[in-house]
């Protein structure tokens, strides 16, 4: 090439690399920036029953997290409600993998993406759906409606209530239970109707259900859970004390954490002993590893949420259940109310679409609906009326293992700290919550240091939270 | 043959003994993912899992039927986003490598290692700008979200232009005393002619694709009708953790291709992956 | 010297299709007089032939676009996102400066890249010994090797995912047939998943399994195509054992080797599935490496740090840069090409 052929091609270089850096630059702001897009249409108000007249079929989506037994229930319960109304509503399920997801893909699609009709929101996330502001509260379908909560158990709707009124409607609702392997029990000599109620209890138990083989190793361990943060959450709540503060976040915003009680440290303490005992199975915090370990007789003792009783009980033995145990005998509180419940979205959607997942939600919300709902997973019944239906009834009756979370429900007084925490950036805590048990539990760190290691890596993450929602 | 290539009995012997002892490791998953889906849970959440238990086929059909995590529309994203993927990086890499080498393009040398710094950056490194941008274009829903980003390769253009180089130039200059264009030159005489590099990319930009996870799991996140073979793995294991019988059946079903491709195919594995790079 | 130097390119655009001969002469040599001027002038303005321009430009538009667009000006715009912090909706909406980047100069990270470190050579080194180790032997000609070969390919079938999942069963406490195995001969299994000592080299297990496939395929095939003569001729020379093996087989196969241990390298930093599925970067954080941690802070747990991910996005593009800086300019310089 010539040298002037090399001075052309050189400024030209210079200019094209001036014009992409200029392009770029201009372009990366915008379009980065724009992510944030806006959904055109639909307010956050509650349309009437006539908002189907005339519309023809209405196709709605509902993002759910509800696995195995869970999951074939709601689908049956879903189809149920197509093949009632035909023609005018098709609920389309979803399937999310867990909580987690669910709402990091809600939270996803508010960025200009398809947002679900309905969808399933962990206890945890009641905070920030409130925040996100894109729902139609339940309340609002309700006084249009004049629709009777008084059928809903207290306790239920006291916790899904923020100032009084209810956001979301609850659905599958759900306390922690202690579970035992009454085989188990038997073969150790231990009475299986007498399940341990207090940490001290189930180190007594587990000393005798340690099972070893001739070689040494442990066959059947006596203990087992998964260190899932929700288990923190409860054992502060049985404690009577509150998860974070001020007041757990029900008389105004929440701004820190109150992990390292303690009741916590003795917790952690407990739990990292009867590891190193020998006692409890290692188990990290997917609850499905904790869940497969217990049907496969892994261990005799473990600790689960209500609806895994479903599931449990194809299990190869006899289950049997018991309340959440206490830390101490002396502990007055009990366990918070968990699962989820069913938000309807109004951003971005027509009436139509508004008041079809109101008619779902209501269909969920029969005293039929929640006696299946209860019977075929452990969930205990919103509505109070499941209680007396004759499904509901006879399947109590022959498996009282359905009826230890009722009972435990009803001997809970709602209190500040048995509402639960709210907390914009609850699933965080709960992930942070989750560290601190795997620390000391698997890592061998000292509980007190974890815990407090834990709540202050949330600084960050509350205050940007709080800051970003003034 | 001299003596000297055929091994003697102590080495032989060492030989199958170490291969068995690896095959049973290293393939023992891979029994387990077949036969698991014959087996009932039951008999597989047991330690160790009873592999001699009662055969049935039931596991497959309720993979099959399950509408949780759809299997067959799985499938057919997969093969979207690996034949698009496929064509996309044979066209983009053709037209390219023809340019840098057969046309006078301007600014050659610094497009070429443009396209090779490309190389160098991880997907991953970029993940949340493509992300973010993809969603703000309003098409984070549709099936065409899977592979926009990843329509053009450098590596497609390095190895295409490796090719295009070691045409025979006399070819070339035949085809041009005959007063052939460059279209026509391209279509009917270098293309044919550099069969085994275009096979190459093609298998290589197809297994790049239908192994994607990072980019599908996200896109699906909000779509479920975006999944993949490889992320519908991920949502079967949380559906169903508490039946391994029906996870494996279902998993050794999105394993079919790939399983295929591995024993019949491994000729063009081995092309796909090294022509270019290693000789 | 690399093939691919462009010095040594030969100019094949010389022959066009317009038929002007008169470029295909070279520079004049000596000083450029005005008459030369007027030929060079003259080549420049056949030069830009406008339909060859244009086609080079259709030719080159798709490529430069789809690499553009989404691989050049991403890296512009994460650089924009690591300065923004995000909403609760995880709108970039608020200008935070330099705090992302002083995050990664936290221990957090620090440890999150010592993993990464430790995870890739843990997959590099085992992933390229284990497969030779099966090579060699499979290279000896005795009945039932072809057989043997297909068979250990086999792991290539699995993707990401279902390897991960296949093996959470495999160590899964309540029906693991290898804590099964261990227990026989009196060794009690280790948390495979739940010691945070053990989980990232489980992990790493994995991925090693998974690249054992086609790591042996390609040492196989570099083994078979070595020049017997060569090999005859060293052990004629008395070379014989490891010395025959590091000093005649290894440079011989070294292409092959080279490429292996790039595409292990590259697999290993870019794994996400096998992480996620298996551990999900825990316990307490013991298996978040880079790609992970990227994953994690902008699209798991609720999380929607995209300023911080784009951040360590930027930091794994370094990190690939650096490796394969270190790859191509030092270990390919040992690779011997025929």
């Amino acid at each position: 090439m010539t040298y002037q052929g090399r001075i052309q091609v050189r400024t030209k270089l210079g200019l094209v690399a001036v014009a992409v850096a200029a392009a770029t630059a201009v372009t990366a702001c915008s379009s980065a920036a724009s992510s944030g897009g806006s959904g055109s249409g639909g307010d956050l108000s509650a349309p009437a029953a006539s908002a189907l007249d005339g519309k023809g079929e209405t196709d709605i989506t509902f993002w759910h997290a509800m696995t195995g037994t869970n999951g074939e229930t709601l689908k049956k319960l879903t189809d149920q409600f197509n093949a009632a109304n035909l023609g005018k509503i098709k609920v389309t399920l979803a399937f999310k993998n867990n909580y987690d997801d669910t709402l990091s893909a809600y939270k996803n699609s508010l960025k200009g993406g398809e947002l679900p009709d309905l969808l399933q929101v962990y206890d945890v996330g009641t905070q920030f759906m409130i925040d996100s502001k894109a729902t139609v509260p339940a309340q609002s379908f309700i006084d249009v409606d004049s629709y009777d909560v008084s059928g809903i158990q207290p306790n239920i709707a006291g916790y899904y209530s923020v100032g009084g009124k209810l956001n979301s409607m609850p659905f599958n609702t759900s306390m922690p239970l202690l579970y035992i392997n009454k085989d188990a029990f038997t073969r150790a000599g231990l009475d299986p109707n007498k399940p341990p109620t207090t940490l001290d209890e189930i180190k007594a138990d587990a000393e005798k259900l340690t099972v070893k083989d001739a070689s040494g190793n442990t066959t059947q361990y006596g203990f087992g859970a998964s260190l899932y943060g929700w288990f923190l959450e409860q054992w502060t709540a049985v404690a009577n004390a509150a998860y974070c503060n001020p007041d757990n976040g029900r008389n105004g915003r929440a701004t820190a954490a109150n992990f390292a009680t303690d009741n916590n440290v003795k917790l952690l303490t407990w739990w990292k002993s009867m590891v190193d005992q020998g006692l409890a199975l290692k188990l990290d915090s997917d609850t499905k590893n904790g869940d497969s370990a217990f049907v496969a007789g892994k261990d005799a003792i473990t600790l689960e949420s209500t609806g895994s009783l479903g599931d449990f009980t194809k299990a190869g033995f006899q289950v049997g259940t018991g309340f959440y145990p206490k830390i101490n005998a002396s502990d007055t509180g009990g366990p918070i109310i968990g699962g989820a419940s069913l938000w309807i979205v109004g951003k971005g959607k027509d009436d139509a679409h508004k008041r079809a997942s109101w008619e779902f939600v209501k269909f969920l919300e029969t005293k039929d609906s929640q006696a299946t709902w209860h019977t075929s997973t452990g969930y205990f019944p919103v509505s109070k009326a499941a209680l007396d239906t004759p499904v509901d009834k006879a399947w109590v009756a022959s498996k009282p293992q359905f009826q230890t979370a009722i009972t435990q429900l009803q001997s809970t007084k709602l209190t500040t700290a048995t509402q639960g925490c709210l907390f914009g950036v609850m699933p965080q805590v709960r992930k942070a919550a989750e560290n601190a048990m795997q620390a000391a539990v698997l890592q061998g760190k000292d509980p007190k240091q974890a815990l407090t290691d834990a709540a202050n890596s949330l600084s960050q993450p509350i205050k940007d939270y709080n800051d970003s929602v003034k | 043959m001299s003596r000297l290539n055929r091994p003697g009995k102590v080495t032989s012997t060492f030989t199958y003994v170490w291969l068995v002892v690896a095959a049973v490791v290293l393939l023992f998953p891979i029994l387990l993912t077949v036969l698991g889906g014959f087996l009932p849970s039951i008999d597989l959440l047991r330690q160790p899992p009873n592999l001699l238990g009662h055969y049935t086929v039931d596991s497959y059909i309720g993979a099959l039927q399950q509408t949780v995590v759809p299997l067959l529309p799985a499938f057919g994203n997969s093969l979207f986003v690996g034949l698009v993927i496929m064509l996309a990086h044979l066209v983009t890499s053709c037209l390219a490598a023809y340019a840098l080498v057969f046309l006078r393009t301007p600014l050659r040398t610094p497009l070429f290692w443009l396209f090779m710094a490309t190389i160098m950056v991880p997907y991953e490194a970029i993940v949340v700008p493509n992300a973010l941008f993809i969603r703000s274009l309003g098409i984070g829903d549709s099936r065409f979200a899977l592979v926009l980003p990843f329509l053009a390769n450098g590596f497609g253009v390095f190895l295409l232009r490796q090719a295009f180089r070691q045409f025979p130039g006399e070819l070339r200059d035949a085809a041009t005393i005959d007063g052939c264009g460059h279209v026509r030159f391209l279509f009917t005489i270098l293309l044919p002619g550099c069969r085994p590099a275009i096979a190459a990319l093609a298998v290589w930009s197809f297994l790049q694709g239908w192994n994607m996870y990072f980019w599908p799991l996200i896109i699906s996140s909000t779509n479920n009708s975006l999944n993949t073979l490889q992320t519908a793995v991920f949502a079967l294991r949380s559906n169903d953790s508490a039946d391994p019988g029906l996870l494996l059946a279902g998993i050794t079903i999105t394993l079919l291709p790939t399983l295929l491709l591995v024993l019949f195919g491994q000729r063009w594995l081995v092309r796909g992956f090294t022509a270019g790079a290693v000789k | 010297m690399s093939r691919d130097d462009p010095s040594t390119e030969r100019d094949v655009s010389s022959v066009s299709t317009v038929g002007n001969a008169e470029f295909t002469a070279s520079p004049p040599n000596g000083l450029v007089t005005a008459a030369d001027s007027a030929t060079v002038s003259q080549s420049v303005i056949s030069r830009w032939n406008p339909r060859e321009l244009a086609l080079t430009v259709l030719f080159l538009a798709p490529a430069v676009v789809g690499l553009g667009a989404f691989v050049i000006f991403p890296l512009f715009q994460a650089v924009y996102l690591a300065t923004m912090g995000s909403d609760i909706l995880g709108n970039p909406t608020r200008f935070v400066g330099f705090q992302h980047f002083e995050e990664l100069f936290t221990p957090d990270f620090g440890a999150v890249l010592a993993r990464t470190a430790g995870f890739t050579l843990m997959v590099v080194v085992a992933g390229v010994v284990l497969p030779m180790a099966l090579a060699v032997p499979l290279s000896q000609r005795l009945p039932g090797m072809r057989v043997f070969r297909t068979l250990f390919t086999l792991p290539f079938a699995y993707s990401a995912s279902a390897a991960s999942v296949v093996w959470l069963l495999m160590l899964n406490p309540a029906m693991s047939p290898v804590n099964w195995l261990l227990q026989l001969v009196g060794v009690t299994a280790p948390g495979w998943t739940t010691d945070s000592g053990w989980a990232l080299v489980t992990v790493a297990g994995v991925t090693v399994w998974m690249v054992s496939g086609f790591n042996l395929l390609v040492l196989a095939a570099g083994l078979a195509g070595l020049d017997e003569q060569v090999l005859e001729a060293a052990r004629i020379d008395g070379a014989s054992g490891i010395r025959h093996f590091t000093g005649i087989v290894l440079p011989m196969i070294s292409p092959s080797l080279f490429f292996v241990i790039v595409t292990t390298t590259l697999t290993a930093l870019q794994s996400l599935g096998q992480p996620q599925v298996m551990t999900d970067g825990g316990p307490n954080g013991a298996t978040s490496t880079l790609v992970y941690s990227i994953f994690n802070q902008a699209f798991h747990n609720n999380n929607s740090n995209y300023g911080l991910a784009s951040a360590q996005g930027l930091v794994l593009l370094i990190v690939g840069v650096l490796l394969a800086a270190v790859q191509f300019g030092v270990i390919e310089r040992r690779v011997h090409y025929r």
